[in-house]
């Protein structure tokens, strides 16, 4: 399997579906490239493009919440961070992705 | 480029986004309108074989509707192995159990190969591949 070729469809799909739900890619196109290639590295292995930066504990029910793009099942946390855990996608409005702060769940008041 | 371009398909027959097998020249092909742009892939997955036009084309991929494996129809390029099947959390009967494990251990070496393209041209309201 071509890790660009896949990263491009992956690019395309994933585009579809963040649009919607008010999110874009980073407009970091390093760490976008970087965090793609990742994700297809963990399709190959597991069948399923996994967030990269979350672990899998092969238990089915919560590593279907990590499952990339997974903003619907963190929604809350990700829209007071203005981007998802790894900042691959942020919110439409956003040009400089490093300015925004990566707080724990708790002091955004989500625990 | 190919001269030997065999007259397919009317223009109107697949509407934007649809795909329809058709046989050629001995060939099992599927051509796709991918936005009122027509390719022609194998019809055969380069997976198990299954009818791609059975599956989904979205822009210029389609998946395969047996094990969702993924393709490029411009390029004819795997871009995805068949996705895991969800078999839900509950013991299956042995006998189930132990035939899926079977064809599951089987599925493991089974390679997903790249698919063929054919040129494709559209002439006179009709879409014409060479096989």
């Amino acid at each position: 399997m071509d890790t660009e070729a896949r990263k491009k469809a992956l690019h395309y799909f994933f585009d579809k579906l963040v649009g919607p739900l008010g999110f874009k890619f980073t407009p970091d196109v390093e760490l976008k490239d970087f965090l793609l290639e990742q994700e297809v590295k963990l399709e190959a292995k597991h069948g399923v493009p996994f967030c990269p930066c979350q672990p899998i504990r092969n238990d089915r029910a919560r590593d279907m919440k990590i499952v990339c793009p997974c903003i619907p099942y963190h929604r809350e946390y990700f829209d007071a961070l203005k981007r998802c855990w790894c900042g691959l996608f942020v919110h439409k409005d956003v040009t400089d992705p490093d300015s925004l702060p990566q707080l724990p769940p708790k002091e955004v008041g989500l625990e | 480029m190919s001269n030997n371009f065999i007259r397919a398909i009317s223009v109107g027959e697949i509407a934007p986004g649809g795909m329809k097998a058709v046989e050629l020249d001995g060939h099992e092909i599927v051509i796709c309108n991918c936005g009122g742009t027509f390719y022609a892939i194998q019809r055969r997955c380069g997976h198990m074989n299954a009818p791609l036009e059975m599956g989904t084309l979205d822009g210029t991929y389609v998946t395969c509707g047996m094990h969702c494996a993924q393709f490029d129809v411009i390029t004819g390029q795997a871009l995805s192995g068949p996705v895991p099947a969800d078999m839900g959390n509950e013991a299956l009967p042995p006998r189930v159990a132990a035939m899926l494990q079977n064809v599951g251990m089987q599925m493991q070496h089974v390679r997903t190969e790249s698919i063929c393209t054919y040129e494709t041209k559209v002439e006179g309201g009709w879409v014409h591949v060479a096989p």
